[in-house]
């Protein structure tokens, strides 16, 4: 009986629904003043209502004549006149001939900045089709300006069917409604251009053009905006400075607007054609998109200087900051809004535009290189990669349809169930899908294998595509995902089972023991870390979980996925051996054993130095608790195993591993276990230990990446503050900890707002370029207040082992003069044995 | 039987020991769900179910629709679909029903 308004609809059929009855006025009986009347013998409170609709549908209900509610009364509120296009065209309020340069140019800076509003989340009715021209550009005469618009509703219309068929957005992300509003689907007149072949054709929708009719018609529409583009470049040569001529200030801002607007035309040309060119559905049109937003991207700096030629917009008083210009009027779909409460769209600022532009351009050219990765696992990275920096919907949306063109295969050449095996093969090497085994052959093995591959697929896919949701919904997706992943595993485990049986009969050296397992566990343990690390960024947790967050990982996933990898390497390994084996008679290619870098290794590495930094944050977390420097909160109504389980609530659908429960938890962390049972100073120490074990792991990482560097910047301050909380600073104080995931999002280094912490600011500012051979062996362990200025500028060949526990801003040179000003109390043993050819800048801080 | 204490004195339109305050009631819940039109204090006019009011005249419709214009022209005002609308008692200009609504209604109109 409620009905609610179906806010999704797209069509304007809003006379869907109403009785016929309702339209005619004849029968409508005036009953106000008994109304009335009735209503004063209610008592106060009384809800007269039927029996089906209570309080809590009463409440979902709009207020009328509140601002706050009701989006209809803003158009009572404003004094000016709200009209639309053709009222306005009526009325003279606007112009669709004779618009001068900086009009043109104004309007079209406005559009654009509409346009980006838009793709930021915001409804079209508040962004573009504010823009009255687009409501029906065949009334507009001027040329550049009609093509112009329409271009714009198509570029629309693009983005709109790109970001719908990835299905990576949510209503925050984005508003895919259209109003009822023709998106340019039937332009008509149009010019079919080549290069200087123009014929008169009118081209309807019907007029039959061959199969590819969408196509063409986007590229007539191109066309239509070259032409007003060669138009204008021939303005804007017939108003350049000729050799020897007097410069006209007049002729000179003409030439400045002509080209101002040549520009604009032309970028929206390209960012048109590039946006078709991405609906193509071969993998070469990708390369093509890219040079095209790169030759976009050139006119940014030019469209950029020359904003300040369109007109700007007259400020208005009334609600909202949108700028009220000529053919702008923001209250023209007021009545087409969904019945939320009123929504204000900010239009941004021109100045922004540019800039938004510039990062969009990057974002999709990003996007493009997605096509160079082949392998299953790349992708994945690549994925996640591009996701960290918390990307635009249209962005996502293309890489999304890049990767699944059309949903069928990825790149639109490769069928997902072959990028799955290759994965297999890369990650574990199975038996079965090595060409040597006979179960390669084996019909009933390649059945089995088959049909587990195929299951694979939607999974992936899916894993693939939560990927592209905005960072804060791919967490509770990849909570939601781990169910379909724990049937995998199962079937995973019965596959391998299979297969394994079968190869002892065939060929009784070689195992198949769960190969297809570990692949699938290694996911399952992938989801699992990024859906409890992700809890970081999104700032889910309180201080006072941090210590079983960071236990689940390092205690227990971590582990698992050392021993995965582990696992994996070692049977790729024996693979390779078997391999190996097989091939005879090339004695020779023994004696060369050139130590191959495993594909996995840089994969166990980073996992180690995680599992370190999970691990020292929980012992420290674990200490700082002993000292009493953790808030816990009142737990009245629940409990910490109220809240421990419904953080890990998700992982109860996993088989491999097996959730922990908290009662397991708490024995399984029980430090009663060891004899003695640690103080604060033996964890701060552990602590400390582990920063340090993450530290010499990732320094030793032949090509550090930027992610390699962000945890260094968090674990080598981290060493020293464990230390000194191991020496027992500031124990007595009731001043806590604050953890800061500025550098690191999901490791914090801890700061203490002890202001006496603070003045112990060691800033050792070494200037030192050794090309030397001293044979010094500092190991400066410094826990002192002092301010160290060293200048060393060694002449020698140096063999430095830095194990150093200080801070230093070192700028090397080659002579080393130490000036050390130390009003400290350091226990500074040099022992340096350097030998560095190197020009060091590191710069490392502590308070 | 318990005596009622009327507010506004003694009723004189007693029927059968019913009082009126129990007579609006009925009178009230005789309109749920029956269409009706209101119009407001800024000229807007609102058409939908008749759900829910209070004493101050505080009405909820249900499928409420908005119209800008004035009624007696509905073909030009396009509705706008709201679904579920509250209008404050003190911005009620005026409210109406249908005739046919009024068969079930009893104390309104002229019919009765």
């Amino acid at each position: 009986m409620v009905m609610k308004s179906a806010v999704e609809d797209d069509d304007a059929g809003w006379g869907l629904g109403i009785p016929e009855k309702m339209k005619n006025n004849a029968n409508w009986v005036d009953i106000t003043h008994e109304f009335k009347g009735a209503c004063k013998e209610l008592n106060l409170g009384e809800l007269l209502h039927d029996k089906l609709f209570g309080l809590f549908e009463a409440m979902s209900a709009i207020e009328m004549m509140d601002p706050k509610m009701d989006a209809g009364m803003i158009g009572n509120q404003v004094n000016r006149k709200v009209l639309n296009f053709e009222q306005a065209i009526k009325e003279e309020a606007i112009k669709v001939k004779d618009l001068s340069l900086p009009e043109l140019i104004g309007i079209i800076d406005t559009c654009f900045c509409c346009l980006i509003t838009w793709l930021e989340g915001h409804s079209l009715a508040q962004t573009v089709f504010t823009c009255l021209y687009v409501h029906n550009p065949d009334l507009i005469e001027e040329p550049a300006l009609k093509a112009f618009a329409l271009g714009i509703l198509k570029v629309c219309d693009i983005a709109r069917e790109k970001v719908n068929k990835a299905a990576v957005f949510e209503e925050e992300d984005f508003q895919a409604m259209t109003y009822g509003f023709k998106m340019a689907n039937n332009v008509t007149d149009l010019r079919v251009t080549g290069k200087g072949n123009v014929c008169g054709r009118s081209l309807s929708p019907h007029s039959g053009f061959g199969k590819n009719k969408s196509l063409s018609r986007l590229f007539f529409l191109a066309g239509m905006l070259k032409d007003v583009e060669d138009e204008l470049q021939r303005k804007v040569k017939s108003t350049r400075i000729r050799q020897g001529e007097q410069r006209d200030p007049e002729v000179e801002r003409e030439h400045q607007q002509f080209l101002a607007l040549f520009n604009r035309i032309k970028f929206m040309r390209l960012l048109l054609t590039a946006l078709i060119t991405f609906t193509k559905k071969e993998t070469s049109s990708v390369g093509e998109a890219q040079k095209l937003v790169v030759q976009a991207a050139d006119l940014l700096s030019a469209i950029h200087s020359s904003i300040q030629h369109g007109i700007q917009s007259q400020n208005d008083t009334t609600k909202g900051d949108h700028p009220i210009m000529m053919g702008f009027e923001p209250l023209v779909n007021q009545r087409l809004l969904p019945p939320t409460f009123p929504r204000y769209a900010k239009i941004i600022k021109r100045e922004d535009m540019v800039a938004y532009f510039s990062k969009l351009i990057d974002r999709v050219k990003t996007v493009c290189d997605v096509i160079n990765t082949t392998n299953l696992h790349g992708i994945l990275d690549f994925f996640c990669e591009f996701s960290e920096q918390s990307p635009c919907v249209l962005s996502r949306s293309l890489l999304q349809t890049t990767f699944l063109i059309d949903n069928k295969k990825v790149f639109g050449t490769h069928l997902m169930q072959d990028m799955i095996k290759d994965a297999l093969r890369y990650f574990v090497s199975p038996p079965v899908l090595s060409h040597k085994c006979c179960l390669f052959n084996n019909h009933q093995a390649k059945d089995y294998i088959d049909s587990f591959v195929t299951h694979c697929s939607r999974p992936f896919c899916s894993l693939i595509q939560i990927h592209g949701h905005n960072r804060a919904r791919q967490r509770d997706k990849l909570g939601h995902i781990l169910e379909e992943f724990a049937t995998l595993q199962d079937e995973a485990e019965k596959v391998d089972a299979a297969l394994h049986s079968l190869l002892m009969k065939l060929e009784p050296q070689r195992q198949h023991l769960a190969c297809l397992g570990t692949w699938i566990l290694y996911h399952n343990l992938r989801i699992m870390i990024q859906y409890l690390l992700s809890g970081f960024e999104l700032e889910l947790y309180s201080m006072h979980e941090y210590y079983y967050i960071y236990w689940y990982l390092s205690e227990f996933l971590y582990a698992w996925l050392m021993s995965t990898l582990s696992r994996a390497d070692s049977s790729q390994m024996a693979e390779e051996r078997l391999m190996e084996e097989q091939v005879k008679g090339r004695s020779s290619k023994k004696t060369k054993k050139k130590k191959k870098v495993r594909p996995l290794s840089k994969e166990i590495t980073m996992s180690q130095a995680y599992q370190n930094m999970c691990a020292g944050m929980y012992k420290t977390m674990v200490a700082l608790d002993m000292d009493g420097k953790v808030r816990k909160p009142q737990f009245e109504l629940d409990s910490e195993q109220v809240r421990y389980e419904h953080r890990f609530a998700p992982f109860n659908s996993v088989v491999t591993p097996p959730p922990v429960h908290y009662i397991q938890f708490k024995e399984m962390s029980d430090l009663k276990k060891y004899n003695p049972p640690p103080g604060s100073t033996d964890l701060y120490l552990a602590a400390s230990k582990h920063f340090q074990q993450a530290k010499l792991i990732l320094e030793n990482v032949p090509s550090p990446d930027p992610e390699v560097n962000r945890i260094l910047k968090v674990a080598k301050p981290n060493i020293v503050v464990t230390k000194l909380l191991a020496g027992g600073h500031k124990k007595d104080t009731k001043v806590l900890p604050e953890f800061d995931f500025s550098a690191h999002k999901y490791f914090p280094w801890s700061k203490s707002s002890d202001s006496a912490l603070r003045e112990r600011q060691k800033v050792c500012v070494c200037v030192c370029v050794c090309v030397c051979v001293c044979v010094c062996v500092c190991v400066c362990v410094c826990v002192c207040v002092c301010v160290c200025v060293c200048v060393c500028v060694c002449v020698c060949v140096c063999v430095c082992v830095c194990v150093c526990v200080c801070v230093c801003l070192s700028v090397c040179l080659s002579v080393c003069l130490s000036v050390c000003l130390s009003v400290c109390l350091s226990v500074c043993v040099s022992v340096c044995v350097s030998v560095c050819v190197s020009v060091c800048v590191c710069t490392r801080f502590f308070s | 039987m318990a005596t009622m204490i009327e507010e506004n004195g003694p009723s004189t339109h007693e029927q059968s020991g019913v009082s009126p305050s129990y007579q609006a009631r009925q009178k009230l819940e005789g309109l749920l769900n029956k269409n009706m039109r209101i119009r407001m204090t800024d000229g807007r006019t609102l058409v939908g179910l008749f759900l829910c009011t209070d004493r101050d005249c505080n009405v909820i419709l249900g499928s409420a629709q908005e119209f800008l214009k004035s009624t007696d022209t509905f073909s030009q005002g396009e509705p706008r679909v709201l679904g579920l609308a509250m209008i404050p008692g003190h911005h009620v200009v005026s409210i109406e029903v249908e005739a046919d609504s009024l068969e079930d209604a009893q104390g309104f109109g002229v019919n009765h």
